[in-house]
């Protein structure tokens, strides 16, 4: 945040104290949803989120900025409140079972749902976070909001509200529903692997060189989705690194674009070329940061690729039994992951190619200053992490890997549970209980009947009182 | 009926309120001169004063209701909550009006005590126990509320407003008249108290039926709920601005707080064979298209105005699905809907008020297009409007969301999940919501100006337009103690 601020704040040029404003609450809102344990605080948070980002992109945005701020809401409400809906079943629900009203994740996690609930539940709830992270065919709203933001609006888009859908789903969908998880896992690894193919074939068709990034996040975010959904350590721990670095490559992309942008107000590539005589530092530092992003061994994006692809292929052979077809062809979904590995290089190098290579052949672009000091500023330390979660990704993962392991554990625990009506895990009314809380109930009712017969109208006393 | 001295003291509230519409009534008539501040001052003291009788009074009571008059009224919390909400509302009405006549010409002091009239029919529907008491108290609130419709007598929509409203008003009268005598009849008492009772050992099922779905329909009439909102759009448009907030935060709010009591109270539980749902399966149906084609509609509006109506008709479908809730059940239906009613009017009596300050004199600014660029002009306007507007669409941190979720969590509780389809189509609702409330903040906020703003500028106007957007965020960082207030 600090980073996104101070490498943006040039290009704000009116109502700044606003501008600022909203970043706060925004950022309030996003540390507030990362920090909640109880769904119905994370639901406030996540749509205390909304309105910020919807007045960056409206006030602060650029030509097509009231179509794309107001298309960014609607698509985010109807994810969200249909999630809300969700919410409120499973808080009746547990009551139900326990007599306690609360919205408590962990409370909630207690209480296993009937298979049939679990599918519609989680169906809601991943609608709501496929449209966050964004999945391919709900994924419209992205580039539109990306290229109408500003540039800090788009950092903070790409770099921190997109994990969010990730992180619902880690966090909350998938402890809560497991089965429905499982069911549906499917589907949503089918369209994340259609998301990382659609997204670079269509990122390497733009001319707009933010919506070729806006693009290209369709499909990083497509590997993280589909990582979380291998359910192995792998594949999670390879999903969390890929977020990591999507955020620092992305929102480095982003702010390389505001660069550009601040000095020739425009982001059509075919404006570009040879800037690299003009920006030698800005171009070796902006060349990093394009190659973290594409996967180059050595630098972040590549970690969290590899280990996303690694936990696709071996999907097949580690998950539970009970679901021999859990992800459909595992191997050949991996393959085609990979491909979007390559892609990524080639519409990122050929976006580099035409904007720093090249003859410096138009006249405006003769005397374009190098990065100031501010700017530096902002990226060195963006190019460092990019550098070093590359180098050494192990004290990072090390990091996460208990909290995966733990996740992974529950998760198989959890999945396992038989259907049945909602209940507390493990405590499932088997057949045998069943029989013998009927035969219970019919002794009591018979019980009541003996009492009532033992009881004719009036007191005894005045029945033997009529009897003399 | 024995009249009981000592149970006027719980109706002072009422009392405070008649005794000092009928003086305004009389002042009006021997007042010379054309500045009628001095009746907005004693209008304003009139309701205030209600409503600290009422937090008095509700601070006294318990638990349990007490019954008052013969069982003809009732005093518990909720109807002191409500009544206090009711004269609160009356005295912003106040404070907004004389602005509003000043900039279009309509000066006549009869609004006032017309207002305070009004609000004495609300404040008895509040503590209405009785088939009778409800339908005294719906007359004297409509039949004031039919009176200012008119009150701008040289403006032709203010006059076709009136009549349209008068006319739909009186046939819902002859549907609510016809369908308490129905229930009279199946039940053998009026009272609301006993009815739920009597009902389920009445000897003509046909009857209740019957007068359940007059009673339906009467108060659909009431609420604007479709297929009885025709008039709504219309009315809400033709009437002066501070009236139209009137009608649609408290008359409807009145309205609601009596459904509370007939259907909740009186028709509740599972006593009415209807369907498995009892009353509840046409009103549930109601609901559902209400919330639907009152948005639907709204989506449509380029005027401010009538798209608050249509808005304002999708919210009675939203309280509709509460009274569902409650006569279905649902123990915590009761303080949804008063939260809801809460936040609801606030937000609405806050939007009026920013609807009236932007219009200059003799020029009402109605049209979408003229809020364009309110917020660089006027900033703190544009604020307090997007504050009402957000609260309407139920985007946190405003009483709005609070309420939508309190709302839909008691229909939940609903037993089997019965109106969990309910809560579907409201909530699907709330989404296409947001993208017409949205469009004023669009407008307000992100376009430029065509001509400068030249605001109606009156103290009693701001503080309006400052404290309902307070009270509406108010709501929502504290919705707890809201909550509690209606135990």
């Amino acid at each position: 945040m600090p980073l996104t601020l101070l490498g943006t704040i040039k290009s704000v040029d009116r109502h700044a104290r606003e501008f600022m404003a909203a970043m706060l609450v925004l950022e309030a809102g996003m540390i507030g949803a990362f920090v909640a344990l109880d769904v119905f605080l994370f639901y406030v948070f996540w749509e205390v989120m909304l309105i910020p980002m919807y007045l960056l992109i409206g006030i602060w945005g650029g030509q097509r900025r009231l179509y794309a701020s107001i298309k960014f809401v609607v698509y985010t409400m109807v994810g969200s409140l249909l999630m809300l809906v969700a919410i409120f079943y499973v808080y009746v629900q547990h009551a139900n079972v326990t007599g306690v009203y609360t919205t408590d994740l962990e409370a909630l996690m207690q209480v296993a749902l009937p298979h049939g609930a679990q599918y519609w539940c989680f169906a809601a709830f991943a609608l709501a976070f496929a449209i966050k992270i964004p999945l391919f065919p709900v994924h419209t709203w992205l580039p539109d909001a990306h290229v109408e933001a500003p540039t800090a609006g788009s950092v903070i888009l790409a770099g921190v509200l997109l994990k969010f859908g990730i992180y619902g789903f880690l966090r909350f969908a998938m402890p809560l529903f497991p089965h429905g998880a499982a069911e549906w896992a499917p589907v949503i690894a089918i369209l994340a692997v259609v998301g990382i193919i659609y997204g670079a074939l269509v990122a390497f068709a733009q001319d707009d060189v933010k919506k070729l990034v806006a693009y290209s996040s369709v499909s990083h975010m497509g590997f993280c989705a589909l990582g979380i959904f291998t359910l192995t350590g792998m594949g999670i721990s390879g999903s969390m690194y890929a977020m990591l670095s999507h955020g620092l490559t992305t929102g480095g992309l982003f702010l390389g674009i505001g660069v550009l942008y601040e000095r020739r107000h425009t982001r059509r590539m075919a404006e570009y070329g040879g800037i690299w005589k003009q920006m030698p530092l800005f171009a070796g530092l902006y060349l990093i940061v394009v190659m973290g992003s594409a996967g180059l061994p050595a630098l972040s994006g590549f970690v969290g690729e590899y280990l996303t692809l690694f936990g696709t292929f071996i999907s097949g052979d580690t998950f539970p039994a009970e679901f021999p077809n859990y992800l459909p062809v595992p191997r050949l979904l991996g393959a085609l992951a990979t491909t979007g590995v390559i892609l990524g290089a080639i519409y990122l190098l050929y976006m580099f190619q035409k904007v720093f290579f090249g003859k410096l052949d138009k006249a405006r672009n003769g005397h374009l200053p190098d990065l100031s000091g501010r700017e530096l500023a902002t990226f060195l330390p963006l190019v460092a992490l990019i550098f070093a979660l590359g180098m050494f990704p192990r004290p990072a993962l090390q990091v996460m890997e208990p909290s995966v392991q733990k996740f992974i554990r529950d998760y198989n625990r959890r999945v396992a549970e038989p259907d049945g009506p909602a209940h507390v895990y493990g405590r499932l009314p088997t057949a045998e209980a069943k029989s013998i809380e009927a035969g219970l109930d019919q002794l009591a009712q018979g019980a009541d009947r003996v009492g009532s017969l033992l009881k004719p109208s009036g007191t005894p006393e005045a029945g033997f009182g009529g009897a003399q | 009926v024995r009249f009981n001295p000592g149970d006027l003291g719980y109706l002072v509230p009422y009392l405070i309120l008649a005794i000092v519409g009928m003086l305004l009534v009389l002042a009006e008539a021997f007042y010379r001169g054309r500045d009628r501040s001095a009746l907005v001052g004693l209008t304003v003291a009139g309701s205030v004063a209600a409503a600290i009788a009422s937090v008095i009074l509700y601070r006294q009571v318990g638990d349990a209701p007490i019954a008052l008059m013969g069982e003809m009224l009732v005093a518990d919390r909720t109807s002191y909550v409500l009544s206090a909400l009711f004269s609160v509302l009356t005295a912003f009405t106040a404070l907004m009006t004389p602005a509003h006549q000043r900039a279009h010409e309509w000066q006549s002091g009869d609004t006032y005590g017309l207002m305070l009239l009004s609000a004495s029919g609300m404040v008895m529907l509040a503590h209405a126990a009785n088939l009778v008491t409800v339908f005294l108290g719906i007359e004297t609130m409509s039949i004031g509320v039919y009176v200012m419709t008119a009150m701008r007598r040289r403006s032709r929509r203010s006059n076709e407003a009136a009549m349209k409203y008068f006319l739909v008003g009186a046939f819902a009268t002859g549907f609510l008249m016809y369908g308490l005598a129905l229930l009279y009849g199946a039940a053998g008492t009026s009272s609301l108290l006993k009815m739920q009772t009597m009902l389920s050992q009445t000897v003509n099922p046909g009857l209740v039926i019957a007068g359940a779905f007059l009673l339906v329909v009467a108060f659909g009439f009431k609420v604007a709920a479709v297929p009885f909102h025709m008039w709504a759009p219309d009315a809400y448009d033709g009437a002066p601005t501070p009236v139209t907030a009137f009608m649609a935060a408290v008359v409807k709010a009145a309205a609601i707080a009596a459904m509370i009591r007939v259907f909740g109270v009186a028709l509740g539980g599972d006593i009415i064979p209807f369907g498995t749902l009892g009353w509840a399966s046409p009103m549930v149906v109601i609901a559902a298209i209400t919330i639907t084609i009152g948005n639907i509609s709204a989506v449509r509006q380029s005027n401010v105005k009538r798209m608050l109506a249509y808005s304002s008709v999708s919210h009675a479908g939203v309280l509709l699905v509460g009274i569902c809730a409650l006569g279905l059940g649902s123990t915590t239906a009761n303080q949804s809907i008063v939260y809801y009613l809460i936040a609801y009017t606030f937000s609405t009596m806050g939007a009026f008020a920013v609807l009236t300050y932007i219009g200059s004199k003799g020029r009402e600014r109605l049209l979408i297009e003229d809020w364009a660029g309110l917020a660089t002009q006027h900033p703190a306007a544009a604020l307090a409007m997007t504050v009402c507007l957000l609260s309407f669409g139920g985007m946190p941190p405003t009483g709005g969301f609070f309420a939508k979720f309190y709302l839909f969590k008691s229909a939940m509780e609903v037993h089997d999940g019965q109106l969990l389809w309910l809560v579907l189509v409201g909530v699907v609702n709330s989404a296409i919501s947001i993208y017409y409330y949205l469009r004023i903040v669009t407008a307000m906020y992100f376009r430029e100006a065509s001509e400068p703003f030249a605001p109606t500028r009156s103290a009693g106007l701001v503080f309006v337009m400052a404290v309902c957007p307070l009270i509406v965020l108010e709501l929502g960082l504290m919705p707890g103690w809201w909550l509690r207030l209606v135990g």
